[in-house]
């Protein structure tokens, strides 16, 4: 293995590199400091892998003897999920240090998921797939437990990690199957395989054991228990990072996988992802409602959110990927957004997480309501901000491969969804103004917030763009 | 393209007034209205300019790019038809300014209302000039927000909040679901574009999905413009200030429902299914609204009926299917939006006068205002279809429509009827409307006194009602070339001919209009006493209320439904999400496999791959049945450790010892001793780790409650957990031997075997994979084991047990009981004692293991054994030792440094894969060769044995370093909590002076 052929794969190794680097600063800083150096290290080495990862020249490349592959796809993804990790500890700085959960490790071992994260949308093989998922999840069960002290959210990272190993597990035996029966982990060889006809049960429910594992991974329902738990459960930023980039890494992979090897089977997995797109997004918009409170009710909208990405991947094909990754982008905005409003609900210096401390909230912070207002609407799915777009895509696809029915059912679900986000809206301009909120909310918290909400107000001005990357990348992902 | 360019501009300056009025002061109330005003009036005039460019069937195109790659553009369209709406949005626009300027109070916020008005007005004449339907779709759901923000415009009133909302949810809704309508239409189309979506007519009525595409649609247009049974927002709607109810919800936003249907009905109607549903729901919202209007107290809530009724006839007429309909509706939305604005502006200056819009409270208000008066009156005329008026002409229209023949069904047989019916109605709550506001003895409660009127509020009113007049009177001369011209614009060349005329003679419609005045009056004196004794609602149909309808499901789904829902599915106990995680896959799994059974080409690999099969063979047999019955052992041991799991853990861990011995049993025979000595080795340690770490768990993790524990369920419960446990083992022996029964795919061991010994030097081919072939894989592997006894001690290092744990056990608390039983001076010899026979054979082995380990070391590299294998038979010895002497006896005695023997581990291990670098060699290569030694004989001497040594050294570190951790717990806990135990040993250990140190 000489270092040019390793070369598709620098960002990563330059990530990881840098990460043990970070590990040993952090342990040889003087301790007040060690959390504030690293962190800004941390974020220097992200934004450093974004500028790698954007100066790929383009077209594929491999690395690792095929196991590790680099196209218009990962790439995508990678900016996203590099996006999403940059922002959550930008965000995470202030609060931490409030919460007095600064430790060096929070840092680190974001860089370390994020890391995971870049392996998984690169995978090119069931054994690099395996590396990086766990990579990433083993890092996620440990800053879902960070506040030591919170017996919340020791609960959650406890319960996350038992079901997530227990996803782990089957994902790990539908590998086996798969690999038992088609020979191969390879996802170039499976394809070949797979398009040869003549299919073994084997690899039907090896496919159904990937499908379980992956799907309790973007935490699709019914594998989804765990989410509304750990959201409530883990600290905030790091709720808002579980919400944004593993989720989109997951569902990277899960076209991939899908898309990649898998798609002459689509016959046999499609009505598979049907159905849990269809429960995701019936039972995200139902059990959000009667949420009391704000991060249960995020994880939830993400349930929800999950199953139209869903759709667009039971969809299929270059329009539906195309569909899944514009949802991906603007779902990145919109709800790191969100998230950095709930990281500002705090009152006389302690975090509040109701939905009706929301209340008056037009009164007391308009520039902060204004955001969320904003941010909920996308959410909810009206245009013409962001949201509207991603669904609008996604129905597309949908019904361009036939599934009207689906479609429909997903309308159904906005309606319902809509709902509850209106609510918020409601509380915040409606509702007799409950006691302001801190001010300032803190530099980075708030660039953030002005950021995303431009970005998700104004996001049809740049649509033509992004779908063109984006269709660009899905070309390339059924390329392979 | 001077004209394109206006066309433009008409759409861009609504928004950017809006954005400009957003922005300015908060008391800048004339600018404001200024701004509004002028944004319509250039509206109008730009609309004026381009009027002679869409006559006559022509019409304007532009697009501007926005997302070429799927067809999306943001595409500019006027018609004559959307001309037509352009005028009627802009011209209502500016007088609606002009009035609202006078009505709102200078305490209102104007910024945001004239803001949002003017935003409202863009979104309006997106919708009419798109020329794309997903862009129509867009400007439609801002529509619908715009309204939201409008009517919550006085969000203090609880009243204007849920109407808002209502709105909001009931439209936005709709428009979604008008979403999917249009992108099923794209689809069969295959564009997006209005043009081509217009003359695909027949393709798409033939089309598999026009069904739900049409019924998609109609939801769309049907809640926009109120019709049964989605007509209650309406009324809640008119919470809003006045000039937005004239504006949204009887000029404009209400009609882009019906623009929608007029719009959409060369490409779709023309069906029984658009006949059947539009039809029906026109016509009984006809009747119903018109019914409701009767007996509303509140003026504006008369005209918020009125207004669902004659948006309900603009329904039946495009339900009707015919061109002629399609020109009596379009006649008819133009009459309606200037009666019904002037009424909705008298409305306002009477609640602006007199505080009050209750009709039981008004009377005699001639007197006061007579100019209003006139005016709304000639309205209402207008409203009611009195001849002269322009209402009575789309009236007649419309009967005319109502007595020809269409689809032949008792719906169309009783359409003239039904309809005569619904017109006396309207007669009869527009004479209500003038007789009880105008007439009658002078008002006595008002809540205030009417302060003098601004005249500037009358002008709008006095505008419209001169239109209603003039149309009325010259119909042909003022209103017939823009009617041509719209009509054209749909129906293309083959226009119906049609006569704008006041007088056709005596016909039936006319005699139909004649009925329903007559009727109208003589009902309305029939109801007078009833309306004035002041009742609410209207009789018959206080209990089939859609609102409360409404009502009741938002409160169905937002907490019965969710709640249950929730509670289904969503559990925060962790084993019952883990048992639905399972149950799924499993599920998941079996649906898959009978949905694509063997019929679907998918062939079951579960049986016996295709062996050679051989001779009989006694022996084998004998040995096979035996196997299978250490299998059948291992397998109950397995169920039995599921079983006990949470309710023994000590059975459960011995149990699953001895599924791991039927394991390490079936390694050895086939064929892999070395393995089977390793998973012996793993099985012993691991057990004895585990149930020294057993003794500082918390024995129950809560107290069972003996007044709700039901024997039932948690059998049940466990029932359930042994058929998963049954299920995923069964899963995994299929596959086992599905697998093993297949030849395997192109593996690498045959390479491994063929090179073990001519390049590795070693023929145990396990060994030499370890620490040769796959050298760096252990390497990280041992890196890893140390991380992971590190990383165990750290945790246990705090550890604080439960302080049911801190207790001495029960056996030990009972054999002292029985001590102390004893004559004096025995008392804790027994307990001092019971372990003196095993203890001194523990001791006594303690050199033996240490033998057997440095042999197994040394023969690894050709015959089963290794540094792994020999390294955990080390640690046996040092846990034996632990075991029996105790934790102090034995760090009195031996000093062991496991973290040093770790950090050697790794350096020997790190220093061979270095040292072939310095003999130009890659990482890790190895050298060997045998040597003869003196005494012992011929060894092989191979670099992997230096390495194999770091893997001995490693494990031996890690293992007793985990031991170390988890016996200092006894040391720990029993030294508060016992006073009789012996004082600690005065110099402590240096394992553990050494362990604590760091």
């Amino acid at each position: 293995m000489t270092l040019p052929a390793m070369l598709p794969a620098l960002p990563e190794i330059f990530l990881a590199v840098f990460g043990m680097a970070l590990m040993m600063l952090g342990v040889f800083s003087p301790e007040k400091r060690a959390f504030k150096t690293v962190c800004t290290f941390s974020i220097a080495a992200l934004l450093a892998t974004l500028v790698l990862v954007l100066a790929n020249p383009g077209g594929r490349g491999v690395a690792f003897n095929g196991l590790f592959i680099v196209d218009g796809f990962a790439l995508y993804m990678k900016v996203l999920v590099l996006i999403g990790s940059v922002v959550t500890l930008l965000m995470s700085e202030r609060f931490l240090r409030h919460e007095g959960m600064d430790r060096f490790e929070y840092p680190v071992l974001i860089v370390f998921a994020t890391l995971g994260m870049m392996m998984m949308l690169s995978a090119n093989d069931l054994i690099a797939l395996y590396l990086g998922l766990e990579l990433q999840s083993l890092s996620l069960y440990v800053v879902a437990a960070f506040q030591r002290d919170s017996l919340r959210s020791t609960e959650a990272g406890l319960k996350y990690f038992v079901l997530g190993a227990l996803s782990s597990g089957l994902l790990l035996y539908g590998c086996s199957m798969i690999y038992g029966y088609a020979g191969t982990t390879e996802f170039a060889s499976i394809a070949r395989v797979v398009s040869a006809g003549a299919l073994p049960a084997g690899l039907v429910i090896g496919l159904v054991f990937l499908i379980t594992g992956l799907a309790f991974k973007v935490s699709a329902v019914p594998f989804h228990m765990w989410t509304p738990d750990v959201y409530e459960g883990a600290p905030t930023p790091v709720t808002a990072f579980f919400s944004v980039a593993p989720k989109i890494a997951a569902i990277g992979l899960f076209l991939r996988v899908m898309v990649g090897p898998f798609d002459g089977m689509i016959a046999e997995w499609r009505q598979v992802i049907v159905f849990i797109s269809v429960l995701s997004m019936v039972l995200g918009a139902f059990a959000a409602i009667n949420q009391t409170n704000i991060k249960r009710l995020m994880a939830y909208s993400s349930i929800g959110h999950v199953g139209y990405a869903l759709m667009g991947l039971a969809a299929g094909g270059r329009s539906g990927v195309t569909a899944v990754l514009v949802y991906m982008t603007i779902y990145l905005f919109m709800n790191i957004g969100t998230f950095a409003c709930i990281l500002s609900m705090r009152r006389q210096g302690s975090m509040v997480e109701g939905i009706d401390d929301f209340a008056g909230l037009g009164k007391t912070n308009p520039k902060m309501a204004m955001a969320m207002l904003i941010f909920m609407f996308s959410l909810a799915g009206i245009p013409p901000l962001g949201g509207f777009f991603g669904k609008l895509y996604v129905f597309m696809a949908a019904i361009q491969a036939g599934l009207v029915t689906l479609a429909i059912i997903g309308v159904v679900a906005s309606v319902v969804g809509a709902f509850y986000y209106l609510r918020i809206v409601k509380l915040m301009y409606f509702d007799d103004a409950a006691e302001p909120f801190d001010t300032p909310i803190g530099k980075g918290v708030g660039a953030v917030l002005a950021v995303t909400a431009v970005i998700t107000l104004l996001f049809f001005v740049g649509l033509s763009p992004v779908v063109e990357v984006a269709d660009a990348a899905a070309a390339s992902l059924l390329q392979n | 393209m001077p004209d394109s360019m206006f066309l433009t501009f008409v759409l861009a300056l609504p928004f950017a007034g809006c954005l400009v009025a957003g922005f300015l002061p908060a008391n800048t109330r004339n600018v404001e209205a200024w701004l509004a005003g002028a944004v319509a009036l250039a509206g109008l005039i730009l609309a004026g300019a381009l009027y002679p460019a869409v006559t006559g069937g022509a019409m304007i195109r532009t697009e501007v790019e926005w997302l070429p790659a799927l067809g999306l553009n943001l595409t500019l369209r006027m018609d004559g038809f959307a001309w037509m709406f352009t005028v009627l949005i802009t011209g209502i626009g500016l007088l609606v300014t002009l009035y609202a300027r006078y009505y709102m109070s200078p305490e209102d916020p104007v910024t945001r209302f004239f803001s949002y008005l003017l935003g409202f007005m863009g979104s309006m004449l997106g919708i009419v000039l798109s020329g794309n339907l997903i862009q129509l779709v867009f400007f439609w759901e801002l529509t619908s927000i715009f309204s939201f923000l409008l009517i919550g415009y006085w969000h203090h009133s609880a009243k204007a909040r849920d109407g808002a909302r209502m709105a909001l949810t009931v439209t936005a809704s709709g428009g979604l679901c008008l979403l999917v309508g249009v992108l099923i239409v794209g689809h069969i189309v295959g564009s997006y574009d209005l043009d081509r979506v217009l003359v695909s007519g027949n393709q798409i009525r033939s089309h598999d999905l026009y069904l739900p595409a049409l019924l998609l649609i109609l939801l769309g247009a049907l809640t926009k413009s109120a019709q049964f049974p989605f007509h209650f927002w309406l009324p809640q709607a008119m919470a809003a200030p006045t000039p937005v109810s004239a504006y949204l919800h009887s000029a404009t936003m209400v009609k882009a429902g019906v623009f929608l249907l007029v719009r959409l009905w060369p490409a779709m109607g023309g069906t029984d299914a658009w006949f059947w549903i539009v039809g029906t729901a026109g016509l009984i919202t006809f009747a119903l609204g018109a019914y409701l209007a009767i007996f509303q107290q509140d003026l504006k809530g008369v005209l918020a009926n009125s207004t669902i009724s004659h948006l309900g006839l603009i329904t039946l007429l495009i339900g009707l299917d015919s061109p002629l309909g399609i020109v009596a509706a379009i006649f008819h939305m133009m009459n309606h939006a200037t009666f019904k604005a002037s009424l909705f502006m008298a409305a306002g200056i009477i609640d602006h006068e007199t505080g009050t819009r209750d009709i039981r409270r008004l009377s005699g208000l001639y007197r006061l205002m007579p100019i209003t008066a006139t005016l709304a009156m000639v309205a209402a005329a207008a409203m009611a279809g009195v001849p002269l008026l322009n209402g009575f002409l789309s009236k007649e229209m419309f009967f005319a429509e109502t007595v020809a023949e269409h689809v032949d069904s008792i719906l169309d047989d009783a359409l003239p009827y039904v309809v005569t019916l619904a017109a006396m109605f309207s007669v009869t709550y527009s004479l209500r409307f003038i007789h009880g506001v105008f007439f009658g003895p002078p008002p006595t409660d008002l809540p205030r006194q009417p302060p003098p009127l601004p005249s500037w509020m009358v002008v709008p009113v006095a505008l419209l009602v001169s239109a209603c007049l003039l149309v009325g009177i010259f119909p042909a001369a003022t209103a017939g070339p823009f009617l041509d011209t719209a009509v054209r614009a749909v129906l293309g060349s083959d226009v119906p001919p049609y006569s704008l005329k006041v007088w056709h003679g005596i016909t039936v419609p006319l005699l139909m209009s004649l009925a329903a005045l007559t009727g109208g009056v003589l009902l309305y004196r029939a109801l007078r006493g009833y309306l004035s004794s002041g009742a609410e609602g209207s009789p018959g149909l206080g209990r089939l209320d859609s609102q409360r309808i409404f009502d009741w499901s938002m409160v169905f789904l937002s907490w019965r439904a969710a709640k249950t829902g929730v509670d289904l599915l969503g559990t925060r106990r962790l084993q019952p999400q883990i048992r639905l995680v399972v149950g799924a896959a499993f599920v998941a799994a079996l649906w898959t496999l009978y949905r694509h059974g063997p019929h679907n080409g998918l062939h079951y690999g579960l049986h016996a791959g295709h062996a050679e099969s051989s001779a009989f063979d006694p022996v084998l047999a004998l040995v096979l049945v035996w196997l299978a019955g250490v299998w059948l052992a291992g397998a109950a041991c397995a169920v039995g450790a599921a079983y006990q799991a949470k309710y023994h853990r000590l059975a459960a861990l011995i149990l699953m010892g001895g599924a791991g011995l039927a394991v390490c049993i079936t390694f050895a025979w086939y064929s892999a001793p070395d393995l089977a000595l390793t998973q012996l080795l793993v099985e012993i340690v691991t057990t004895v780790l585990i149930l020294l770490g057993l003794r500082w768990l918390p024995k129950r993790f809560e107290t069972i409650d003996v007044e709700n524990y039901r024997v039932a369920t948690s059998w049940f419960r466990r029932g359930g957990d042994l058929a998963i446990a049954a299920a995923a083992g069964l899963g995994l022996s299929a596959v086992a031997y599905a697998v093993m029964t297949r030849s395997a795919p192109d593996s690498i061991s045959r390479f491994f075997l063929e090179r073990a010994y001519t390049e590795g030097g070693g023929t145990n081919v396990v060994n030499v994979i370890l620490v040769d072939f796959r050298g760096f894989d252990t390497l990280g592997e041992i890196t890893v084991l140390g991380a992971v006894a590190l990383t165990v001690y750290a945790l246990l290092r705090r550890f604080r047990p439960a302080p049911d744990s801190i207790e001495r056990p029960e056996q030990q608390i009972r054999e002292s009981e029985r001590d102390d039983a004893l004559p004096d001076g025995q008392s804790g010899v027994a307990l001092a004692d019971s372990l003196l026979v095993p203890g001194l054979i523990m001791r006594l082995l303690y050199p033996v293991i240490m033998t057997v380990a440095v042999y197994l070391f040394m023969r690894g590299h050709d015959l089963p054994g290794g540094g792994f294998v020999a390294g955990l038979t080390m640690s046996v010895a040092f846990i034996l030792q632990y075991m029996a002497g105790g934790t102090r006896w034995v760090e009195a005695r031996l000093t062991i440094l496991p973290v040093r023997w770790i950090a050697l581990g790794l350096l020997f291990a790190a220093f061979t894969g270095i040292g072939s670098w310095l003999y130009g060699y890659p990482f890790l290569t190895s050298y060997f060769r045998y040597e003869d030694l003196p005494l012992i004989g011929t060894v092989p001497l191979a670099s992997a044995v230096v390495f194999d040594l770091g893997v001995f050294t490693l494990v031996v570190g890690a293992t007793v370093l985990i031991l170390i951790a988890l016996a200092h717990q006894s040391i720990r806990t029993h030294r508060p909590a016992k006073a009789d135990v012996p004082a600690p040993i005065a110099a402590p250990a240096p394992a553990l002076a050494q362990a604590e140190g760091q």
